[in-house]
């Protein structure tokens, strides 16, 4: 591999890396606008001139590849200095600069760069700037405003569309210093990926309508986290200001969603704001459902469990939207009561899919966990009682206890009919973080956190593992249902009472053939793929 | 110097735009002998002959030839820019309109040099005579066995089509033009790579400016040692049309050996226009830096004209007497630049404009003296680090003027003397 000097330190990098990316390896980064790693090379922004000896004049960092031996680059000598300079300027000159009122502020390039390698006066004193008129917010899309005013030209939306979504709504319109970018009539920017051109815009141009105006960024809490939308299981930046989710961000992971994400997960965390929540355990007395403390409420829940009555059955049933970790515990759960009638629910939903360097993922469901209920073994027993009977027949008819360990499992915990059904189990016990109708008709209520209130893993379409943190902790009487879980089954085996989420993990990797191997602290930042199958788990 | 019209015989002659006329004239000799040479002795012939790209950047020929990878597996290209579109310039449009076979001679000569079967002529879309002659001579050629599926029944196919521009001087520039061809919009790509490796249609393209596809043509004919002893020395050589207009008294395209002097250029149309004093001149239309009339004497080569810090490009030579506004000239290429800068890259787009706003000012009246060194300090940058030659061009005129003109700007704008009143080309008032 050749070997070059950036900034007289010395990197092997493979032959054809552009410079950009090879200083990168050195720690220098060379200042870009229109480069993105996966995206076409176009070099127009012009910000990241750098010398190289033997060259007569400046050349763009992100055209020019590494390809053989002995290539010494400077990124921050005179002339090149100068060169980023001058561009700053030229980008700046024509920018309203109306940060106070811009979305982007904060996360700018233009502001950043500015400060690192521009000029702290202007020389466009006595000049008009040049305007876009009525074109400081046209909707390109559903999801993404345009101000012309603020673009800098840098076509990664252009491209976006064209070589990732493959759509190709945008375009450039006139030319010159009235070059503009636009949508062509008829067909807007409404691909499922839209909104990830508002990602890639440097600058203010391009917004979200989602996220506009909704928060200064510099409020705003990030945290790792993964998507709950579907089984794609995309990374994202989790931006939250104590504790109120204002958006998800794409987190890069080549193996999963790479660069981008969709607009349905940008908006999937919207659910957790426009349900109402449960706040405090709850249990039915005299007909109505009263507010009680945890102890309590799960002293009710174990008795019902553990009453084996003769007068019905007990069934569980969990969702795609729990943990590995905490479907594992609900099947330890189901070993201690000795029922067969154990099972989970998952909706299905639109087919979501998102490119990465492989080729991309593609998910069905409408929940992101699918996989790893299945895994765990939340499957009924012979005779066992089953989803679809307790959902859609009459199943639940037959059972003294239901413990449904999600109260918003799916579409069908909104549906009156569904609920009804539910309802005729004797003792209906519902855990979860929303108030849905089938919470209201419980006789025991366990309010839990979200998933961004706690940690577990999932296990996405492509079958690879992916661990989630807790961004903020959950409102006071909420607890993560692991825990609540795990309460329970101290109730009937008291060495449970100090197991955690890695305890648990690690119990259930040395149970389950797919995850041998795999211990809690241990799974890597970007998951870890299963083996192909999933191994079926010991009942 | 030698006077022979070798480039511009047939102009003035119709019966030369027919296959049979042409050959009157000794037309197609040159291709009937390059089709039995072999294709690298064709370009090592263009090597020696020290033949130098006429469209602007005067790039030698052959060692763009070279650069085309060798094998006849994939599909090549030819492609004769004939986008003459720079400010000032008229001659590519003299010779298709006058002797199209000789552009067509060079194209397939071309095409049998770097093994490509087809032609496409890029035409400036205001050229529709020029189109019209070229595309009924193709035809005839067509009809004669010139081209088609073997040429002069030699065997070699090579197809010729006419592509008609939209008007955008960008598509000029040779990879604007390719994505123009390819049914893009026309921006310039970034290179590397060069259109020799990928260029047209992701295929191995050369792409040569018609006077320099018809110099094949006579290279071919009388041979390299003929073409050197032509021109200055040997870096510039053979003959070259020059573009003259502006103040002179019979503005034309006139050809001579290239490196003629300016002062014998300026003789040969008539001398300056009424007798004027010359106070500057564009050797090589727009893009070219001014000179002045201290520097008349200069040879009109490639070499000689970047020594003095202007260059040849398309040998367009736009002369201006002592009534010209030299403020106002600058911006009225500095209009034209910004109004056909692509917009893409940011110096250009942001920077072309701005020269424009700059010079717009000094032009009126409401300059002042600082904005003589805000234009020394700005129009460098928009040169130098654009993604393609068009901020360099747009930055040339600019320079120059305040380079030479500076003082007399400054001592203009200290005594308040913009806007220069303007002096009309031709007094039709007195005409009667």
């Amino acid at each position: 591999m050749p070997i070059v000097t950036i900034d007289d330190r010395t990197v092997e990098v493979p032959a054809g890396t552009n410079l950009i990316e090879a200083a990168l390896e050195v720690g220098v980064q060379i200042p870009h606008y229109c480069y993105h790693p996966r995206l076409s090379v176009v070099g127009q922004c012009r910000m990241c001139m750098v010398e190289i000896q033997g060259m007569p004049k400046l050349q763009a960092a992100c055209s020019t590849q590494v390809v053989k031996d002995g290539m010494v680059v400077r990124t921050a000598s005179p002339q090149a200095a100068e060169a980023q300079r001058a561009i700053m300027e030229f980008l700046l000159i024509n920018h309203p600069l109306d940060c106070p009122i811009c979305d982007q502020a904060g996360e700018c390039g233009l502001q950043d760069y500015s400060f690192k390698h521009g000029d702290s006066f202007s020389r466009f004193r006595f000049e008009e700037k040049r305007t876009y008129p009525h074109k400081e917010r046209i909707p390109l899309g559903p999801t993404v405003l345009l101000n012309m005013n603020r673009c800098i030209h840098c076509t990664r939306c252009i491209r976006f569309t064209r070589e990732v979504s493959r759509t190709s709504e945008l375009s450039f319109f006139e030319r010159g210093s009235h070059t503009e970018i636009g949508t062509v009539p008829g067909h807007p920017l409404d691909n499922p990926l839209a909104t990830c051109v508002v990602d890639l815009c440097p600058v203010g141009a391009l917004t979200s309508t989602r996220f506009r105006f909704a928060e200064r960024v510099w409020y705003l809490d990030k945290k790792p986290s993964i998507c709950a939308g579907c089984d794609v299981g995309c990374n994202v930046t989790l931006e939250h200001r104590r504790g109120a989710i204002r958006r998800y961000k794409p987190r890069l992971n080549p193996e999963v969603n790479d660069y981008w994400m969709c607009d349905h997960g940008r908006a999937s965390h919207e659910r957790y704001a426009e349900l109402p929540r449960l706040s405090a355990p709850g249990l039915r007395r005299e007909g109505t459902l009263q507010a009680t403390g945890w102890r309590d409420a799960l002293d009710a829940l174990f008795q019902a469990l553990r009453a084996k009555r003769a007068d019905g059955a007990t069934a569980i049933l969990g969702s795609g939207f729990l943990s590995t970790e905490e479907a594992y515990l609900l099947r330890r759960l189901a070993a201690f009561v000795e029922t067969p009638h154990l099972s989970f629910w998952v909706d299905s939903g639109a087919a979501r899919h998102i490119p990465n360097p492989r080729g991309g993922i593609t998910g069905h469901d409408a929940a992101p966990n699918r996989r790893g209920a299945e895994l765990a073994g939340l499957r009924p027993g012979p005779g066992g009682i089953d989803a679809e009977s307790l959902l859609l027949e009459e199943g639940a008819a037959g059972c003294a206890t239901l413990f449904v360990a999600d109260s918003d499992f799916g579409k069908a915990a909104h549906d009156p009919r569904v609920v009804e059904r539910l309802r005729r189990a004797r003792f209906l016990a519902v855990m979860g973080w929303a108030d849905t109708p089938l919470a209201r008709a419980a006789d025991l209520v366990l309010p839990v956190a979200t998933h961004a209130e706690r940690e577990g893993t999932w296990i996405n379409a492509d079958g690879r593992l992916q661990r989630f943190e807790r961004a903020f902790p959950a409102p006071a009487q909420c607890r993560p249902a692991l825990d609540v879980l795990i309460d329970l089954l101290a109730r009937f085996d008291p060495k449970w009472a100090s197991a955690n989420a890695a305890v648990v993990f690690d119990v259930m990797a040395e149970e389950i053939a797919a995850l041998s191997g795999l211990r809690w602290a241990e799974i890597p930042a970007t998951g870890a793929a299963l083996a192909a199958a999933p191994a079926e788990a010991g009942a | 110097m030698a006077t022979e019209r070798v480039l511009t015989r047939n102009v003035g002659r119709a019966s030369a735009r027919t296959v049979r006329g042409y050959r009157e004239s000794g037309g197609y000799e040159a291709l009937a002998r390059a089709l039995k040479m072999q294709p690298e002795e064709i370009v090592e012939e263009v090597k020696k002959s020290g033949l130098r790209g006429r469209g602007g950047a005067g790039f030698p020929c052959g060692a763009k030839w070279s650069f085309v990878p060798r094998g006849a597996g994939r599909p090549k290209y030819i492609v004769c820019n004939a986008d003459e579109s720079e400010p000032g310039t008229f001659k590519d449009r003299l010779l298709m309109e006058h002797d199209p076979h000789q552009l067509i001679e060079g194209c397939v000569i071309a095409g049998k040099a770097v093994e490509a079967n087809t032609t496409y002529i890029y035409i400036r879309g205001e050229y529709t005579q020029a189109t019209r002659v070229l595309e009924e001579a193709i035809r005839d050629a067509y009809d004669q066995g010139v081209l088609g599926s073997s040429v002069l029944g030699s065997g070699f196919r090579h197809d010729v089509y006419v592509h008609r521009g939209a008007g955008a001087y960008i598509c000029g520039e040779e990879t604007g033009l390719l994505e123009s061809l390819e049914g893009r919009r026309g921006q310039p790509r970034v290179k590397p790579p060069f259109p020799a490796v990928v260029g047209a249609f992701g295929a191995p393209t050369v792409i040569n400016n018609v006077e320099t596809l018809c110099c094949v043509t006579h290279i071919l004919q009388r041979g390299a040692d003929w073409f050197r002893a032509i021109g200055t020395d040997e870096r510039n050589t053979g003959p070259k049309l020059y573009a003259i207009s502006g103040h002179v008294e019979r503005p034309g395209t006139y050809e001579y050996p290239i490196g003629v002097p300016f002062q014998e250029l300026l003789d040969g149309c008539g001398g300056m226009y009424k007798g004027r004093a010359l106070k500057a001149f564009i050797p090589g239309g727009a893009s070219a830096p001014m000179l002045t009339a201290a520097e008349r004497g200069i040879r009109m080569d490639f070499d000689t004209l970047a020594k003095a810090g202007s260059m040849l490009g398309s040998a367009a030579v736009i002369v201006m007497d002592e009534t010209t506004c030299v403020v106002r000239a600058a911006l009225r290429l500095a209009r034209f630049f910004a109004h056909e800068s692509c917009g893409q890259c940011t110096p250009c787009r942001e920077g072309t404009n701005w020269m424009r706003i700059v010079l717009e000012r000094i032009e009126c009246g409401a300059g002042s003296e600082s904005d003589v060194d805000l234009l020394a300090h700005v129009v460098p940058n928009v040169g130098g680090i654009s993604l393609c030659a068009l901020g360099d061009a747009a930055q040339g005129p600019v320079r120059s003027l305040v380079q030479k003109f500076g003082d007399e700007i400054r001592d203009n704008l200290r005594n308040h003397r913009y806007p220069l009143p303007r002096v009309p080309f031709f007094d039709l008032g007195a005409a009667s």
